[in-house]
C-alpha cells in the first residue's frame, strides 16, 4: 500500500549567528509510521522540529502539509496544522490539575466544562492505552506521568502529528517500554510520530525509519529494518567508529573513600538523601545509576562540600605516605622500640633498624630525615566547604553535572576557566594566567578541542568541547577521586567515547571514579561496581561484569533495599 | 489667525523695539539669568515672568536675555555665572537662596559684571561692590491678604458657619525659616487687623515645593477645624485640598482661580519685573545698583491678584485699597508693636527684639529691629528677618 | 497560482535573524548611525515643540551646533565638560564592581550623597580648627566610610536573608537624601535648611592647570585602577565568577557572601570618593541635589560600555556631551528644561536601541520567494 505522505520539508536552512543549524534539509513524513530523527550533539534535530511546531521560523526553505504549502510562523499555526511537540522540559503549570493543564490556553468561548474535558481526556487516554487520573496536580506526579500528560495536551488539540523531542531521557526502561508501547497505538491510528533520539537501541526498536542529521545537514533517511547500530552510527558521525569500551580488570584496589549513613536534607525541608553507606576504591569505576532526580546530583555534592549534611560521615583514606621521624613526636626511647619493631624504613624503602648507631648517629639521621615511616592519612570531609577540603590536601576532582552552570563560567576563555579552581595560588593580589594558558593549550592540544582560542568564551563552543574543556581541568588537577555527574550527557558518540577513555585511563593511574550515568549499556560496559539509587536511596549494589540492564532498571525503581548482600 | 497675531506682535515689537533703541545705553546691556527650575516650579515661573516683562518694557532683544535653567545650588552655579560672563552678560542675576554662596564666588572673580540675587542675605555684610542682594516687602501683601482672610472669617462668623468658637486659620509652611515666619505672621496680622478674635496653626513641610505633603498638611489643617488656608508652599497641594473640602483659601505666588473657582479668595504675589527694569537701567546709565534693593507696593514689586468674587466676602475690594493706600501713606504697619494687644510674645508686648541681620554665618542676632513702635522688617536688609513667634499662632511641627 | 498568493499573504514581511557575526567596525558603523538617526529624531522633535524653530527654520543648524556649543567653544566650557565628564565616570566606577557581579545595585546616588554629607560633616565640625591639610584627609576618609557603610548595608542583607538588593539600595537613596535633610536642619539654625558654601575644606586645585584638572587626573587614575582590578586581581576574577553563577563560584570554593560584602565595599568606597570629589573639590557643602541624579546616570553609562572601565571614558563623555549640548539648546532657544531630558533621552534609546541591530538582522520576504521561485 502506497503510503500517503503527512508533511514534508524541502530546502529548510537555518541560521543562528554564525552557526547553521539546518543546511538545506528535505525531510518526509509519512501518515501512520514512527519516525526517529537521529544525531549527535548539535547536529540541529531539536532546531528543525522547532521550525516545524513553529518556534523558529526558516531562513530558507519550504514546509507542505498534506502536499500543501504552509507556512508555520507560531505554535498556534502549527495547533492549526495538527501539529504539536512534546518538548524536553515539560511545560506544565504545577498547581494544576492534569486536566487544567490539557485545556490551559485552547480558546474556547465561554468556561471549560470540566466534565467533558475529563471524559475525552478518560477517551484519549483509554484509546491509546496510557494511565492518568486527570484530577491529579501536577506537582504530585512522577516525571513519566507529567510526561503523558504533555502528550495527550497535544493529542487533545487534535494533532496528527506528534514530536517528541529526547522523551526518554528521564524514563527507567520499564517506562521507556510503555511509552514505546503508546505510540505504536498512535502509529496504528494513523498518526505521524517524530522522535528526536540519540540512543541507537531505541531508534532500532520503535521506530520504522531513521533520518539521520549530521551538523545540521540531512545524511539519509533508512528503513529501521535495514539498518544496524553501526551502520547508523558510521552514518551519524560520518567515519566508522568502535563501540566497545575498553574495561581493565581494577589493579591495585585500596579504599578510598567511604561514606557512612549521609543523611541530606535540601533547603525546602525534603530529605534527598537516605542512609547512604558506599566505598569507593582507586583502580576502579563505581557506576551510579538511578532515574534522574534520585539523589544523584545532592550524593556528589555532599561529598564536594556543596550541599549541607544532616548527618554521617564522608571519609577520606589518602594512600599511605612516608613522613620523616621527628622528636617532636616520639622520644628517643620510643624510636629505638619502634625501629626494632621495623616500623621505620629509608629512601629506598629498606627497613631501617638503627641497630648499633649511637643516639647522637640517630639523631643526625633523623634530622637529614632519613628515617621514613609510613602513616595512612584518613579526613572526615563532613562540614568542610571545597576550599577546606582542598587545602587538607584532598585530591578531589568533580565534574558536575550543570556543565556551564557549575563546572565552567560561560562568559570565559578557557584560559580563564583553567584557573577556576586553582586561582588563589600565588602570593600577591594578582592571578597568574600563564600556567593556567598553557594547560588550556595541553588540553585543546591533547584532547583535541575545537575552538577559535583559549581566550573564546567557553558558552560558544558545542557541549563536548565544553565537557573535554571540563574533564580536562579536572584531570590536569591529578586528583585521587575523581567524581563525573551525567558526563557524556549530550555528547555525541565521538566525544563520549572520549571521555570513556579518559575515566578509563584515570582508573589505570589509580583514581577512584564515581561515574553517575543515564544509559544502562554505558554503566555496564564501563563500570565495575553499580550503585543503584532511587528517591535517596542505595537500591542495591551490583557488579557491573554481571549484571543485567532489567535487573538495574528493576532496582532503579524499587524503593526499598533488596535483603541479599549484594556483590561487592 | 493665530499667525497674523504673531505677525502683528512681532511687528509691534520691532517698532517698540525701534522706539526704546533710542537709549543707546540699554541696548549695550546683556542680562544673565540663573534659574534653580524651570516653568513648571511656580516659583521660577514667577521670575521668568519677571524678567519677560522687564524685556518688553525696555525694549531689549531676544540676543540681550539669556536664561539658564535648571542650575543646582553648587559649583554648578559659580560656573553657569562665569559662562554668563564669557558670553558677555553685564549682569548676572540668580534666583535661589542657595545660590549665593556660589554667586559671590562668581562676583570676585568678575568684578566687571554686575550681580544680583533675590532673597540673599549676604550683600551687606561682603562688602563687594558689584554684589547685590534683593527682595520685596511681601509682608505687605500678606498683611492685606490676611485683611481679605478676616473678612471672610467675619462673613462666616455672622452667618454661624464657623467650625469652632473662635474663627480659625490654617497655614501650611515650608521652612521655620525667617521669610516664612515673616509672611505667616504679616497674614494672620491683617487677619487679626479686621478680625481681632482670630487664631491661626501652621504645619510645616519641611520642602519649598511638595504637592503631596503640602496636600496633606492642608488637609489635617481642615480636619482640625480650620476655616481657612493660606500657604507658604509653591505646589497647587494646598489650594487643590481646599477646593476639594470647599474650605475658603488665600494663595501665594499667583491665582488659582482657574482649578479652585469655589474657594480662592486672593494671592499676593512678588512681582520682580520692576526690580529687572531698575537694575537695567542702573546699568545702562552707569549708575551703581542698591546693595539691598527692597521691592514695595509703591514700586510694583508687591501686588495682590484679582480677588474672587464668589468666594471673598462682600466689600473685599474696596477694603483692601483702603488698607493698601494706608500701607503706602505709612498710617498703618504691619508690624505694629504700639497698638496694645496687637503683637505680644508670650502675653508681653514686643518693645526690643534683636534679629540676625548681618549673616556672617555664626547664626547670631547682633541689630535692634524694633523702634517707633514698629518691627522695621525688611530694611535693614531686603532679606526678611522677621522670626519672632507670637501669640495667636500655634506651630504644630516645628521639627524643620 | 492561488496556492501561491495565499502562501504570500500569509507568510511574515520579515523575520528576525541573529548575524553570523559582528564585525566591530560595523557594530561601531551602526552606533555612529543611531546616533546620527537620533539627532535628525531630535531635531525634529524640537521643530515640533521650539517655536522659534518653526518660525525661523534655518535655525537647525544652531540647534545641532549647540552640542559642540555646549561643550567646546571656550575654554572654561571645555574644562566643565571634562569636569561634569570626571565626577560621572567617578561615579559610574563606583557602580561597576557590584554590577559585574550582577549585584543590580541603584544606590550609587545614595552612597554618594553620604560620601559628601561625610566629607562635608568634617569640614563643618572641624573647619578651621585643624589644620587644612588635616580636615581634608578627615574629609577624605568620613568620605569613604559613610560611601562604604551605605553600601554595606544592603549587601549585609542580601547575605544574611537574601532581601533584594535592587530594592533595598533604592530605598536606600531615599533615606540618604533624609538624612541630609536631617543634618541640614540642624546645621542651620536660622531655618533655611541651605548650609551655602564652607570656608574650610576645599581641596587644592595643582599648582598648574585648570582648577578642575586635579578632578580629572583623580578620575584618570581610577579608571586604570579599576580596569586593572577587574582584569586582573584574584577579587576581579572571583567577581566575573560570582557575577556568572554562584553556583560556579561555590563549585570553586569561593565564599559568596564574602565577596558580595567585600565588593559592595568597593563600590561603597569609590561612591564615597566621588562624594569627596563633589564636597571637596567642587561644592564645599551638602544639599539634597548633590549629586543631582548622576548615580542614575552612572547606571547607564557602565551600562553602555559593557562594564569594561575603558570604554566608560566614551559613555561617559557621550553623556557629558548630551548633557551640556541639551542644556545649552534649553539656553540658546530660550525653552523649558525638560526639552534637554528629551532630547537626551531619544539620543539615549536609540544608542540602547541600535544594540538589537547589531545582533540581528531583518530578513524580508522577498528573498524567501525568491528563493522558491527558483526551486
Amino acid at each position: 500500500m502506497e503510503k500517503k505522505i503527512a508533511l514534508s520539508m524541502r530546502g529548510i536552512t537555518k541560521r543562528f549567528g554564525s552557526v547553521v543549524a539546518n543546511h538545506n534539509v528535505d525531510l518526509d513524513v509519512y501518515e501512520g509510521e514512527i519516525l526517529s530523527i537521529l544525531g549527535g550533539n548539535g547536529c540541529g534535530k531539536t532546531t528543525l522540529m522547532n521550525m516545524i511546531s513553529g518556534i523558529y521560523f526558516p531562513d530558507e526553505g519550504k514546509i507542505f502539509k498534506n502536499g500543501e504549502e504552509v507556512v508555520i510562523r507560531s505554535p498556534k499555526d502549527a495547533f492549526d496544522l495538527r501539529i504539536g511537540m512534546i518538548h524536553q522540559h515539560f511545560k506544565l503549570v504545577d498547581l494544576f490539575t492534569a486536566a487544567e493543564n490539557i485545556v490551559l490556553g485552547i480558546n474556547e468561548k465561554g468556561q471549560h466544562n470540566m466534565k467533558s474535558v475529563n471524559s475525552r481526556v478518560a477517551q484519549i487516554a483509554e484509546k491509546y492505552g496510557f494511565h492518568i487520573d486527570p484530577q491529579k496536580k501536577i506537582y504530585d506526579m512522577s516525571v513519566s506521568e507529567k510526561q503523558t500528560v504533555e502528550i495527550i495536551k497535544v493529542l487533545y488539540r487534535g494533532a496528527d502529528i506528534l514530536i517528541l523531542d529526547e522523551p526518554t531521557a528521564v524514563l527507567t526502561p520499564q517506562e521507556i517500554e510503555r511509552l514505546f508501547e503508546v505510540l505504536r497505538r498512535m502509529k496504528a491510528d494513523g498518526k505521524s510520530i517524530i522522535i528526536i533520539t540519540h540512543k541507537l537501541h531505541e531508534v532500532l526498536s520503535v521506530s520504522d525509519r531513521v533520518a539521520i542529521l549530521r551538523k545540521g545537514e540531512h545524511i539519509a533517511t533508512v528503513d529501521t529494518c535495514d539498518a544496524t547500530e553501526s551502520s547508523l552510527t558510521e552514518m551519524m558521525v560520518g567515519k566508522k567508529v568502535t563501540l566497545d569500551i575498553d574495561r581493565s580488570e581494577p589493579v591495585n584496589v585500596q579504599l578510598r573513600l567511604e561514606v557512612k549513613e549521609l543523611n541530606c536534607i535540601d533547603s525546602e525541608g525534603i530529605q534527598v538523601l537516605k542512609d547512604i553507606t558506599f566505598t569507593a576504591n582507586s583502580g576502579e569505576i563505581l557506576g551510579i545509576a538511578g532515574i534522574a532526580g534520585s539523589g544523584q546530583k545532592e550524593l556528589l555534592e555532599a561529598i564536594a562540600g556543596l550541599q549541607p549534611i544532616a548527618s554521617g560521615q564522608i571519609i577520606f583514606n589518602n594512600p599511605k605516605k612516608d613522613k620523616p621521624v621527628t622528636f617532636f613526636h616520639k622520644s628517643m626511647y620510643r624510636v629505638k622500640e619502634l625501629a626494632a619493631q621495623d616500623a621505620f624504613h629509608d629512601k629506598e624503602g629498606k627497613p631501617m633498624r638503627l641497630k648499633g648507631m649511637s643516639n647522637a648517629q640517630i639523631r643526625a639521621q633523623v634530622a637529614a630525615e632519613n628515617v621514613l615511616f609510613r602513616e595512612d592519612e584518613v579526613m572526615n570531609l563532613r562540614g568542610k566547604t571545597p576550599l577546606e577540603i582542598r587545602s587538607l590536601g584532598v585530591r578531589l576532582s568533580f565534574v558536575p553535572e550543570d556543565r556551564l552552570g557549575m563546572g565552567l563560567v560561560g562568559s570565559m576563555g578557557i584560559t580563564d576557566n583553567m584557573m577556576l579552581r586553582s586561582y588563589r595560588k600565588g602570593h600577591g593580589g594578582f592571578v597568574d594566567r600563564k600556567k593556567p594558558k598553557a594547560l588550556a593549550e595541553d588540553i585543546i592540544k591533547e584532547l583535541e578541542v575545537s575552538t577559535p582560542g583559549v581566550n573564546t568564551p567557553v558558552r560558544r563552543l558545542s557541549g563536548g568541547n565544553v565537557q573535554k574543556v571540563l574533564v580536562g581541568r579536572e584531570i590536569a588537577f591529578a586528583p585521587k577521586v575523581l567524581m563525573a555527574a551525567y558526563p557524556v550527557r549530550g555528547l555525541d558518540i565521538n566525544s563520549s567515547y572520549t571521555i570513556y577513555n579518559l575515566l578509563n585511563k584515570q582508573k589505570q593511574n589509580g583514581v577512584a571514579v564515581i561515574f553517575v550515568g543515564e544509559d544502562l549499556d554505558v554503566l555496564l560496559a564501563l563500570c565495575d561496581r553499580i550503585m543503584v539509587i532511587n528517591s535517596g536511596k542505595i537500591t542495591g549494589m551490583v557488579d557491573a561484569r554481571s549484571a543485567t540492564k532489567e535487573e538495574i532498571g528493576l532496582l532503579m525503581t524499587q524503593t526499598e533495599a533488596p535483603t541479599k548482600e549484594v556483590a561487592q | 489667525m493665530k499667525k497674523f497675531v504673531a505677525l502683528l506682535l512681532a511687528l509691534t515689537l520691532c517698532l517698540s523695539a525701534f522706539v526704546f533703541t533710542a537709549s543707546a545705553e540699554v541696548a549695550d546691556v546683556k542680562l544673565g539669568v540663573i534659574l534653580l527650575h524651570d516653568e513648571n516650579s511656580t516659583y521660577d515661573l514667577n521670575f521668568i515672568n519677571g524678567v519677560n516683562d522687564a524685556v518688553k518694557a525696555l525694549g531689549l532683544s531676544e540676543e540681550q536675555v539669556i536664561m539658564k535653567r535648571n542650575i543646582p545650588e553648587s559649583q554648578e552655579c559659580t560656573d553657569a555665572a562665569l559662562d554668563l560672563a564669557d558670553e558677555g552678560c553685564t549682569i548676572i542675576f540668580a534666583n535661589s537662596f542657595g545660590h549665593e554662596t556660589y554667586l559671590i564666588d562668581a562676583a570676585k572673580q568678575c568684578p566687571d559684571v554686575q550681580f544680583c540675587h533675590a532673597t540673599g542675605t549676604k550683600a551687606h555684610t561682603e562688602g563687594l561692590s558689584n554684589y547685590h542682594n534683593a527682595f520685596a516687602a511681601i509682608y505687605e501683601g500678606r498683611y492685606l491678604a490676611g485683611v481679605a482672610a478676616g473678612l471672610k472669617l467675619n462673613e462666616l462668623k455672622d452667618a454661624g458657619l464657623l467650625k469652632g468658637e473662635k474663627p480659625l486659620m490654617g497655614y501650611v509652611g515650608a521652612f521655620t525659616y525667617a521669610e516664612v515666619i515673616s509672611g505667616y505672621t504679616s497674614f494672620y496680622l491683617g487677619a487679626k487687623s479686621v478680625c481681632p478674635d482670630v487664631e491661626m496653626k501652621v504645619q510645616f513641610t519641611g520642602s519649598w515645593y511638595d504637592y503631596a505633603e503640602e496636600k496633606n498638611a492642608a488637609t489635617a489643617l481642615i480636619a482640625a477645624n480650620c476655616d481657612l488656608i493660606s500657604q507658604h508652599a509653591d505646589s497647587m497641594g494646598a489650594p487643590s485640598a481646599c477646593e476639594d473640602a470647599n474650605i475658603p483659601n488665600v494663595s501665594y505666588n499667583g491665582s488659582t482661580v482657574e482649578s479652585c473657582p469655589n474657594t480662592f479668595i486672593v494671592a499676593s504675589r512678588i512681582d520682580w519685573a520692576p526690580y529687572f527694569q531698575y537694575i537695567v537701567n542702573q546699568v545702562a546709565a552707569g549708575e551703581a545698583i542698591d546693595t539691598d534693593w527692597t521691592g514695595t507696593i509703591e514700586t510694583g514689586s508687591v501686588v495682590l491678584t484679582a480677588v474672587n468674587e464668589k468666594a471673598a466676602a462682600a466689600g473685599t475690594v474696596a477694603k483692601l485699597d483702603e488698607v493698601k493706600a494706608a500701607l503706602q501713606a505709612g498710617t498703618v504697619k504691619v508690624f505694629d508693636t504700639a497698638t496694645e494687644g496687637f503683637i505680644t510674645v508670650e502675653g508681653a508686648a514686643l518693645n526690643s527684639y534683636i534679629a540676625d541681620v548681618d549673616d556672617l554665618g555664626d547664626y547670631v542676632p547682633e541689630t535692634e529691629v524694633v523702634a517707633d513702635g514698629y518691627f522695621h522688617e525688611s530694611e535693614y536688609r531686603s532679606a526678611p528677618y522677621f522670626d519672632v513667634k507670637i501669640d495667636g499662632i500655634e506651630l504644630l511641627n516645628q521639627m524643620f | 497560482m492561488s496556492e501561491q498568493k495565499k502562501t504570500a499573504a500569509h507568510e511574515p514581511l520579515f523575520h528576525l535573524a541573529k548575524r553570523s557575526s559582528v564585525n566591530p567596525v560595523a557594530a561601531m558603523g551602526i552606533r555612529l548611525a543611531a546616533i546620527v538617526l537620533g539627532l535628525l529624531v531630535c531635531g525634529l522633535v524640537a521643530f515640533a515643540l521650539i517655536e522659534k524653530l518653526q518660525n525661523n527654520p534655518g535655525k537647525i543648524g544652531d540647534f545641532y551646533y549647540s552640542f559642540i556649543k555646549g561643550s567646546f567653544t571656550s575654554e572654561r566650557k571645555l574644562w566643565k565638560f571634562l569636569k561634569n565628564m570626571a565626577v560621572l565616570q567617578c561615579i559610574s566606577l563606583a557602580v561597576t564592581p557590584a554590577f559585574r557581579m550582577r549585584f543590580w545595585n541603584i544606590g550609587a546616588e545614595g552612597q554618594t550623597l553620604m560620601g559628601v554629607l561625610g566629607a562635608i560633616t568634617m569640614a563643618f565640625y572641624f573647619g578651621g580648627k585643624v589644620p587644612e591639610w588635616q580636615l581634608l584627609i578627615m574629609m577624605f576618609i568620613a568620605a569613604l566610610i559613610y560611601g562604604a557603610v551605605w553600601a554595606v548595608i544592603p549587601a549585609l542583607f542580601k547575605a544574611k536573608w537574601n532581601t533584594n538588593e535592587t530594592l533595598f539600595t533604592l530605598m536606600m537613596n531615599y533615606v540618604a537624601t533624609y538624612v541630609v535633610s536631617y543634618f541640614l536642619v540642624i546645621w542651620v539654625p536660622s531655618g533655611s535648611s541651605t548650609l551655602g558654601k564652607l570656608k574650610f575644606g576645599k581641596l587644592p586645585p595643582l599648582p598648574f592647570g585648570n582648577q578642575y584638572l586635579l578632578i580629572i587626573l583623580i578620575s584618570l587614575a581610577l579608571t586604570i585602577f579599576l580596569f586593572i582590578y577587574l582584569k586582573y586581581s584574584k577579587q576581579g576574577y572571583e567577581i566575573s565568577v560570582v557575577g556568572e553563577s554562584i553556583r560556579t563560584a561555590q563549585y570553586s570554593g569561593i565564599n559568596v557572601k564574602k565577596v558580595i560584602i567585600r565588593t559592595m565595599v568597593v563600590s561603597g568606597l569609590l561612591c564615597g570618593l566621588a562624594g569627596f570629589i563633589i564636597g571637596a573639590g567642587l561644592d564645599q557643602s551638602v544639599t539634597t541635589e548633590s549629586v543631582g541624579g548622576q548615580g542614575f546616570t552612572a547606571i547607564i553609562v557602565s551600562w553602555l560600555a559593557n562594564f569594561n572601565p575603558l570604554f566608560m571614558i566614551v559613555t561617559s563623555a557621550l553623556i557629558s556631551l548630551l548633557n551640556s549640548g541639551a542644556a545649552q539648546i534649553s539656553q540658546d532657544f530660550n525653552v523649558s528644561g525638560a526639552l534637554p531630558d528629551v532630547i537626551v533621552g531619544i539620543i539615549l534609546f536609540f544608542i540602547i536601541g541600535c544594540e538589537f541591530f547589531i545582533n540581528y538582522k531583518f530578513v524580508f520576504r522577498h528573498k524567501e520567494t525568491g528563493k522558491g521561485a527558483a526551486k
